[in-house]
């Protein structure tokens, strides 16, 4: 087997050169950084099999991004046979620095003259005959995204794998580093590795840590040793080895570029000039900006949930289904395991509900990040971001979350990973949860619909723009305490070329990011969904209480069959088993029936019924059949009974289960925001995904006064007891808490560590209520109504992120020096 | 006192990269960072001799674009004050 590896510099289409010559499919991106870890395939290359890995991008082979370090492990560890060097023809020169680091680890290399299309067009020549002389290399050309070169790359390989023996060591003269380079050569007597000497032997002299590091430990002394010859060369030439190298490896990429390369319209303005004039123009920008975001959140958002209003049929098709093939109610005896069935369904469709939308926004990402137009958001909005510890390249993941109304903070933190800045990128995941997740509006308008009929629009500006600030204030806090210490990177970023998105590429990652999605998730809420329904079930109600409802459902029954008595048809409604399975038929029609979509639906929904029971059809749809009608009234009457015992059931198990013991013994505290244990269960439950939240209120307050069709809201407004006031406190409470599990999850992954996940749902639980705790005492005792509150709230959210954001930074840009510990001794 | 230096380096025709206006073209005469910002930089082709074109300010006047061996690249303020630069 031949290992491969694919090295390059970001963003020359390494990952594309990848699918093209193994046909694997990998993510691909235009703009640097898209593949963090490294990716390997298997796939036979005539009768060779071939592992082929893709490294993430790096500029070099010498500094200390993650990205560098993966790659420079995978060349020390993993020894492969020959390395295949990506170069963007249209950037050669840049791209040749690499290169040369390349050549010098002393494996044989390929070099792929990569987007050779890009170069043609800016009528860039390049003699790649000579280039491989020059290089001692085989050099290809290619062009990835159109799938040309692939005959030839593997064609180089197998040449270069024959050739094997003949190979020698490439070497570039370090002129006046070189004795120190053999110096310190001779003094490995202890090093085994795989590769060159030398190119050891120069990264220990560029103070390359990790390969410093790796030296010490074979042979004691060497770091040592390195150090000083560092300040021997440094004494002579009175320069450090690491720009005396650099400088001479872009001089030997220059005399490749001038020998072998002819640009015809050089000083020619590109497309991508002329486009950034109005893009990153000083007045445009930003509005071009505003209309981007706006764009993305008009099509994926807002239409994607207009789109659901047509999935959704199918997603209720799956649950009726389920309903259907569960065993069914005996009158009010519901078995468990129907009830699991169909809490485990609701628990999976109110996040597959969310699937358009993320399918429209994760195809629109996917267009602008093969345009470009990625690095210079970071661009425009950087100076904004970075006086709240934040980044420039927070600006999508702060999208995606939901800074415009609405959003889902699983993808936004997908999002954060390609931020350089550790700091930055650890203050953005943890407060892209803070953004308008869309779950949550129905919550909102639960209350706003209850609470605040008038005043309904001011409200939702309030909830929607709130939240921008609240992240902003948080990062502020988390990145000078926390995170202060956390490594943060120089803004050095390369703003690639405009290219235009393939249409397969992006729905390829529509697809593979959705289905991320699905699987991470979709299973894991789904597991907690399963110890959710445990803790709402367990323990139960007690035997005396069992015996109660247990009469009352006697009591209903017996009302049914007084009624029905007179009935020609009482014969087929005489046992309780019968009543028991009209009533299931009765209340599936009607489910079925609400379902229904058009005329055509609903008669569907009718013949199936018919056809499955003519006689119970007669009882549901009576039409002129006086005897059935006898029946009809009843049963509906019937249906309503049964409705409300299990309701009561339900409510009693709630208030009796685990989680609703959690929820009373919290209450002495929480009745500081105003909440009492109902609520407290609702925000509990909609840890697991917000709908439930909804859900949980909504059946909490539902109750025998209220009318039957009566809407959420108004139950709400009337059962309830609360004033605007509470409502206020929980809308608080809800805009800063509580995060989802989803959310959680991801955190987990991105920042890869409990810890941080632990945090991230504490802080805000923490902050959440003592915000709601200030701003319904406040609201108390000034005798504020809910309005006056909220906008107390907003107000003092608005100053406290002016004041941070005006707040004059002073930045340390220096470092090195003695450690601070013995800075300290000295004194 | 890095006023002094400051003022010192200007008599001299020294200039820093943060104070270049959009449309100029600079060469590096010495990059002042160290470590990890220094590694980026040379990485990034910001050697001494290069030919720099500074090519705008972003909207909010913060990070510049500036054009380094034949492509675009931002760069932030404090860190294009780290570079001393001398007009072509
Ligand atoms: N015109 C043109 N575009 C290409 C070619 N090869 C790749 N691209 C585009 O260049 C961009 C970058 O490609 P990737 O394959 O993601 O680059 P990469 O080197 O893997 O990038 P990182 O993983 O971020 O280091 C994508 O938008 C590709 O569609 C090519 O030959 N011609
Ligand atoms: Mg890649």
């Amino acid at each position: 087997m031949i290992k491969v590896a694919l090295a390059g510099q970001p963003n020359c289409g390494k990952s594309t050169v990848f699918n093209m010559i193994s046909g694997i499919y990998q993510h691909i991106a235009n703009y640097p950084g898209v593949t963090v870890d490294k990716k390997s395939g298997r796939f036979k290359a005539g009768d060779r099999e071939v592992e082929l890995v893709d490294l993430p991008g790096t500029y070099s082979f010498s500094s200390y991004s993650a990205e560098e370090r993966v790659a420079k492990d995978v060349i020390l560890e993993e020894d492969p046979d020959i390395i295949v060097n990506v170069v963007d023809a249209s950037n050669i020169k840049r791209n040749l620095y690499l290169t040369f680091q390349l050549l010098e680890i002393g494996k044989p290399v390929v070099v792929v003259l990569n987007m050779m299309d890009v170069a043609a067009r800016r009528g860039i020549e390049i003699d790649s005959h000579k280039m491989a002389e020059l290089l001692g290399c085989p050099v290809v050309e290619a062009s990835g995204a159109q799938g040309k070169g692939k005959e030839e790359i593997l064609q180089a390989l197998k040449l270069i794998w024959d050739q094997k023996s003949s190979f020698e060591e490439f070497r570039l003269n370090y002129e006046g580093l070189e004795p120190f380079i053999q110096k310190l050569q001779r003094d490995f007597t202890k090093i085994d590795s795989v590769v060159s000497s030398r190119w050891l032997a120069i990264k220990a002299l560029e103070q390359d840590m990790q390969i410093i590091q790796k030296l010490e430990k074979m042979q004691r002394g060497i770091a040592q040793k390195a150090k000083e010859y560092r300040l021997q060369f440094h004494e002579v030439l009175d320069r450090d080895p690491e720009s005396f190298l650099a400088a001479l490896r872009f001089d030997s990429a220059d005399i490749i570029y001038h020998k072998c390369v002819v640009e015809k319209q050089k000083d020619h303005v590109t497309a991508t000039d002329i486009a950034d004039r109005f893009i990153l123009n000083r007045w445009l920008a930003l509005p071009f900006l505003f209309l981007v975001m706006f764009g993305i959140y008009e099509l994926s958002i807002v239409m994607g949930y207009k789109i659901t209003d047509y999935t959704w049929p199918l997603l209720a098709a799956v649950k009726n289904f389920t309903v259907d093939i569960l065993p069914a109610a005996n009158f009010t005896e519901v078995p468990v395991i129907t009830e699991f069935g169909i809490w485990m369904v609701n628990s999976a469709n109110a996040l597959l509900n969310y699937i358009p939308i993320f399918l429209i926004l994760f195809a629109l990402i996917a267009i602008l990040e093969d345009v470009g137009y990625m690095p210079r958001m970071a661009f425009i909005l950087d100076r904004l971001f970075r006086k709240f510890g934040l980044h420039g390249q927070s600006t999508l993941p702060l999208v995606l979350g939901g800074a415009f109304v609405g959003g889902c903070a699983v993808p936004g933190v997908m999002a954060t990973k390609g931020i350089a800045d550790d700091r930055a990128r650890m203050a953005t995941i943890l407060t892209v949860p803070y953004m308008n997740c869309l779950a949550k509006v129905p919550f909102y308008t639960l209350l706003l619909g209850a609470f605040f009929k008038a005043e309904m629009a001011l409200m939702m500006f309030y909830i929607s723009t709130v939240t921008v600030f609240i992240a902003l204030i948080v990062a502020k806090i988390l990145t000078s305490t926390v995170l202060k210490t956390r490594e943060t990177a120089p803004f050095v970023m390369e703003l690639p070329p405009y290219h235009l998105p393939t249409f397969k590429g992006v729905v390829l990652r529509a697809f593979e990011r959705v289905w991320i999605y699905i699987k991470k998730v979709v299973t894991i809420v789904l597991a907690v969904a399963v110890i959710l329904f445990a803790l709402l079930q367990f323990p139960g109600l007690d035997e005396e209480r069992r015996a109660h409802y247990a009469q009352k459902s006697q009591e209903a029954l017996s009302y049914f069959d007084n009624r029905v008595r007179g009935s020609d048809y009482y014969a087929l409604v005489d046992t309780k088993e019968e009543v028991s399975r009209l009533l299931n038929f009765y209340d599936g029609y009607k489910m079925k029936r609400m379902t229904a979509s058009g005329k055509e639906g609903a008669q569907a929904v009718d013949s199936e019924y018919k056809a499955l029971n003519p006689e119970f059809f007669k009882f549901v749809k009576p039409k002129g059949d006086a005897e059935a009608r006898k029946i009809n009234r009843p049963l509906r009457k019937l249906s309503r009974m049964r409705k409300k015992i299990l309701m009561d059931i339900k409510d009693e198990k709630v208030e009796n289960s685990l989680l609703g013991m959690a929820g009373r013994s919290i209450e002495p505290f929480t009745q500081y925001a105003g909440f009492d244990w109902k609520v407290n269960v609702a925000f509990l439950s909609s840890f697991a995904a917000r709908e439930s939240a909804v859900a949980t209120l909504g059946s909490i307050y539902e109750n025998n006064k209220t009318k039957e069709g009566a809407r959420a809201e108004e139950t709400m407004a009337q059962n309830s007891g609360y004033t605007p006031l509470h409502a206020t406190a929980m809308i608080i409470f809800m805009i800063l808490t509580p995060p989802c599990i989803a959310t959680m999850i991801v955190v987990k992954f991105q920042t890869g560590s409990y810890r941080w996940m632990l945090f991230a749902i504490f802080f805000p639980i923490t902050l959440g209520i003592a915000t709601a705790i200030t701003v319904f005492q406040m609201g108390v005792h000034s005798s504020l109504n809910g309005v006056e509150a909220m906008t107390f709230f907003y107000v003092s959210v608005l100053l406290t992120a002016l004041v941070l954001g005006l707040m004059p930074q002073k930045r340390i840009n220096w470092s090195g020096g003695l450690p601070q510990s013995k800075v300290r001794d000295l004194h | 006192m890095r006023r002094a230096r400051y003022r010192k380096q200007k008599r001299e025709g020294f200039k820093r990269l943060s104070d270049i206006s959009s449309g100029e073209s600079v060469k590096i005469l010495r990059v002042n960072a160290r470590d990890k910002l220094l590694y980026k930089l040379l990485d990034m082709g910001f050697i001494d001799g290069t030919v720099i074109n500074v090519i705008r300010e972003a909207p909010l006047f913060d990070p510049m674009e500036l054009r380094v061996q034949n492509y675009l690249v931002s760069l932030r303020k404090s860190e294009a004050q780290l570079i001393e630069v001398e007009r072509v």
